[in-house]
């Protein structure tokens, strides 16, 4: 009876940032086994994910090389970067999608035409990590010159020299609250702009729509062995061509597939980046 | 209608044969069924009427939490908050969506993520409800409830939430109730078949023992005796069955002891069909005729009997009910003899007013009639050799006591009255004779006449009155019918009158008095003559009327009639169409009631 090769002792980590752990665990665990899986070859024999409750942390768990691969939106990934032991490695496709942006729009009907024109009011984000929701929109408006300032109530009262935002936590909620003029604008992802304004998107303006930015980024350790970091990237690049892969994926929230940065990770996030200080007080929370 | 066994008492409902056990398993099972259909049918009704009022009522109740629940958010316009309020009430049973809306009537959410009905317009009429309202508005899709509750905060309408409620899930249960149901009433009905199986099984194992000893019967082996089990209509049939084969072996004669009783028969017996064929004769016949039963059988009977005057043939001359009585015919016998018989015919439906037949009685009168012939012989002896020479006698009797042949002595003249006492009782007697024979013969003449009845009675009062007066008898005419009319011989009629008068004045004691009495009785005119007499002895009373019956009384005897006088008055009343009879008690007297139909 032939008996089966041992299992090699070495481990792929995964780390991520969430305020539900449990949850965050069970979303990556599939896909930690797939891809420990796959890596008998170069003595991993098994996966762990591990979950942190902030970006800051996640950092160090990374400096401290306790995460080997770090998985995340662009801003989160390009915060990592900057301040982390770690490099972009691969782009990650979401449903079907490689790439997002966001829009800003106000009521056709409210008089603001333009990014200008919400200074003194309110601005309604969805959630506080939202790449869409918040990050891009926030931080494109803030190149733009607008001093945002984070307020509870969408009734308060906002100085003429600053737009004022809140956290509406959801863009259906966003959407209504322009639309019922609870707010003066809101900020949601593009691709569901259209479907969320439905019958009244002619109720609406468009202020501003922001550079695509890929859909999400699988950060690497630089400390991690290289031979490993190439049997890592051949794995993830070839997870979607097999029907085990595809699932692996499929249960890692309906990844369509990863391959790598069209133009180069660098030249792909520069506009992230760039944007990155407008946010970084945010995401550092 | 051929019967395949015993077990089968058949019967047809359409084209399927049934038999009585059939029958009544169906019958006793369509009331079980019916019933259970019935019953059903009212259980599932009200069930259903519960059931429903029920599922509205948590529709309504559900739709009313969700708007409480939800005020705050739509106040607030969590729409996140709405979706996942909306989405949990979506998960609850038999909802089939739920909306939450604005107070413009436009939908916030359905509860999904991808919201299609986002914006919707919900319908004019329960936007108007929303907007005046704050109670329900239920309306009715097919299989589902629309509700929709209204939610106001503060006198604002902030919005509502629409409830579409399936009431499918009633169908759902109306459907698993009947099925239920249905399996009750199927154990209910099979029960039924079974309790009717069993129950038709004690009923018919009685009557199929019956048919099986009825069949015996009619083959003609003994019955057997059946049981008596119980003492029901069952057990009667049983006792009434076991009563009649009793009676049966007790009453009927074989065949054989039927062939002995014809063969043995004086008169000849000739049974026919329908048409007149001969299919049976006994040997009386064959002696009858000479003419042997094989040659008979087969032959029709107008070759055996002379048609009646009158008719065609002998089956000619019978009643409507195929019978006669008392034809006198002729048997035509071998050789060209006719033998007189009197013949009596008698019809058999073998099946009513089908296969008639025949059973002809031949008795062979040639004796009666050489009798009657000498009867005849004798009473013109009698009229010719007696009546003319007593009148001579009674003539000459006279003369002498008219003193033609001289004064006679008192010794003499005494022997005189008694030769012309006797010869007048036998002139009495010669004529008596002749009207009795005359009556039997047919031969007496009547000659009817429209009459007043009363003045008959007086008459023959009159006629009888001396002979009365003799006897020192009177006659008392009590009542009276004047003008009453009758239809009859007055001679004949006075005769009899007379008679029974000279009857009662001859049984009457000297100074008694003879009561006439003519009234009218049941539509007739009687006359009533009674005496005071010794009255008949009762073993005369049946002879009274019998041709030279006398009674036996001796103090009367001298006075004693011919004894045919009330043989006659019977028979000539009976030819006037009357009655007479009497009423008699001994010591007392008798009383003659003469009955004749009084004529309008």
């Amino acid at each position: 009876m032939a008996t089966a090769p041992p299992v090699p002792a070495g481990v792929l980590t995964i780390g991520s940032v969430s305020l539900k752990p449990a949850q965050e665990y069970e979303v990556f665990r599939p896909f930690a086994n797939f891809v420990a899986a796959n890596l008998h070859e170069v003595e991993i024999g098994r996966g762990r994910v591990v979950v942190v409750g902030s970006l800051s942390q996640m950092v160090e768990e990374l400096r401290e090389g306790r995460v080997d691969l770090f998985i995340d939106s662009p801003f989160p990934a390009a915060f990592v970067w900057k301040h982390g032991d770690t490099r972009p490695l691969l782009r990650r496709w979401k449903r079907g999608s490689d790439s997002y942006r966001s829009v800003v729009f106000a009521r056709a009907d409210s008089g603001i035409d333009s990014l200008d024109d919400l200074s003194g009011k309110i601005i309604a984000f969805g959630e506080p990590f939202s790449t869409t929701g918040f990050l891009m929109p926030k931080s494109a408006l803030a190149s733009e010159g607008l001093r945002l300032v984070n307020y509870e109530d969408p009734a308060a009262s906002i100085p003429d020299d600053r737009v004022g935002y809140v956290f509406s936590n959801d863009a259906e909620n966003t959407m209504f609250w322009v639309l019922k003029g609870k707010v003066a604008a809101g900020a949601v992802n593009a691709d569901y702009f259209g479907a969320l304004a439905g019958g009244r998107i002619g109720e609406l303006r468009v202020l501003h729509t922001t550079e695509a930015v890929p859909r999400n980024v699988v950060c690497v350790r630089n400390s991690l062995d290289q031979q490993l970091v190439q049997a890592i990237e051949k794995v993830l690049l070839e997870m979607h061509l097999s029907e085990e892969g595809r699932a692996a994926l499929e249960a890692f929230e309906e990844t369509t597939k990863i391959d790598r940065f069209p133009r180069g990770s660098e030249q792909d996030l520069a506009d992230i980046m760039m944007l990155l200080p407008h946010v970084e007080e945010d995401l550092g929370r | 209608m051929k019967r395949t066994s015993g077990d089968e008492i058949a019967g047809e409902v359409g084209l399927v044969r049934l038999g009585l056990r059939g029958r009544f398993v169906a019958f006793v099972s369509a009331i079980f069924i019916a019933f259970g259909v019935v019953l059903t049918a009212l259980a599932v009704r009200a069930q259903n009427d519960h059931l429903r009022h029920e599922l509205e009522d948590r529709g309504k109740l559900l739709t009313t939490v969700i708007a409480a629940n939800t005020t705050d958010a739509l106040a607030m316009l969590e729409v996140s908050e709405l979706r996942r309020m909306i989405a949990e009430a979506r998960d609850q049973e038999n909802v089939l969506e739920v909306v939450t809306f604005d107070e413009d009537g436009r939908v916030f959410t359905d509860g999904t993520v991808e919201n299609p009905r986002r914006h919707e317009l919900i319908s004019e009429a329960a936007l108007r409800h929303v907007a005046g309202s704050e109670a329900l508005l239920v309306e009715f899709d097919g299989d589902a409830m629309i509700v929709t509750k209204p939610v106001h905060l503060g006198g604002s309408v902030l919005g509502g939430v629409r409830l579409r409620y399936s009431l499918a899930s009633l169908a759902e249960v109306q459907a698993s109730l009947a099925r239920r149901t249905a399996v009750v009433g199927a154990i209910f009905a099979l029960l039924g078949v079974l309790a009717a199986a069993l129950l038709t099984e004690a009923v018919t194992r009685p009557l199929k023992e019956v048919i099986r000893a009825t069949r015996a019967l009619s083959e003609g082996e003994p019955a057997p005796r059946l049981p008596v089990r119980t003492t029901d209509e069952v057990g009667e049939l049983a006792e009434a069955f076991n009563e009649m084969t009793r009676k049966l072996r007790d009453t009927t004669v074989s065949r054989d002891y039927l062939d002995r009783v014809l063969e043995t028969m004086g008169e000849g017996l000739v049974v026919t069909g329908p048409d007149g064929t001969i299919t049976r004769v006994n040997s009386a016949v064959c002696s009858l005729s000479g003419v042997g039963e094989e040659e008979l059988l087969g032959q029709n009977c107008r070759d055996l009997f002379r048609a009646p005057q009158g008719h065609v043939s002998l089956l000619d001359a019978l009643g409507p009910d195929g019978s006669a009585h008392g034809l006198e015919t002729e048997l035509l016998a071998r050789g060209g003899e006719a033998v007189p018989v009197m013949v009596s015919v008698g019809a058999m439906e073998e099946i009513a007013g089908r296969a008639r037949s025949y059973v002809v009685v031949a008795a062979d009168i040639g004796e009666r009639l050489r009798h009657e012939q000498q009867k005849d012989e004798f009473v013109t002896m009698v009229h010719h050799e007696v009546r003319a020479p007593l009148t001579a006698v009674r003539g000459a009797i006279g003369l002498l006591e008219g003193g033609v042949a001289g004064e006679l002595g008192e010794r003499g003249q005494e022997l005189v009255e008694i030769a012309l006492r006797n010869s007048e009782r036998m002139g009495r007697l010669v004529n008596d004779i002749l009207a009795s024979r005359k009556l039997d013969s047919g031969r007496m003449e009547f000659h009817y006449e429209q009459v007043e009845m009363m003045p008959l009675v007086e008459q023959a009062i009159d006629s009888t009155s001396a002979y009365a007066t003799k006897h020192e008898v009177r006659f008392e005419l009590d009542e009276g019918v004047p003008g009453a009319m009758v239809r009859v011989d007055p001679d004949r009629m006075i005769q009899v009158l007379t008679n029974v008068l000279s009857n009662a004045v001859r049984f009457s004691a000297a100074g008694d008095v003879v009561t006439v009495r003519a009234s009218r009785h049941d539509e007739l005119l009687r006359v009533a003559v009674s005496d005071a007499g010794p009255g008949i002895a009762e073993d005369f009373r049946d002879h009274v009327f019998e041709a030279f019956a006398r009674g036996e009384h001796e103090d009367w005897r001298h006075r004693s009639g011919t004894g045919l006088g009330m043989s006659i008055s019977k028979g000539i009343i009976e030819e006037l169409g009357g009655a007479i009879t009497f009423e008699t008690e001994l010591g007392a007297g008798t009383t003659f009631l003469i009955d004749i139909p009084e004529s309008a």
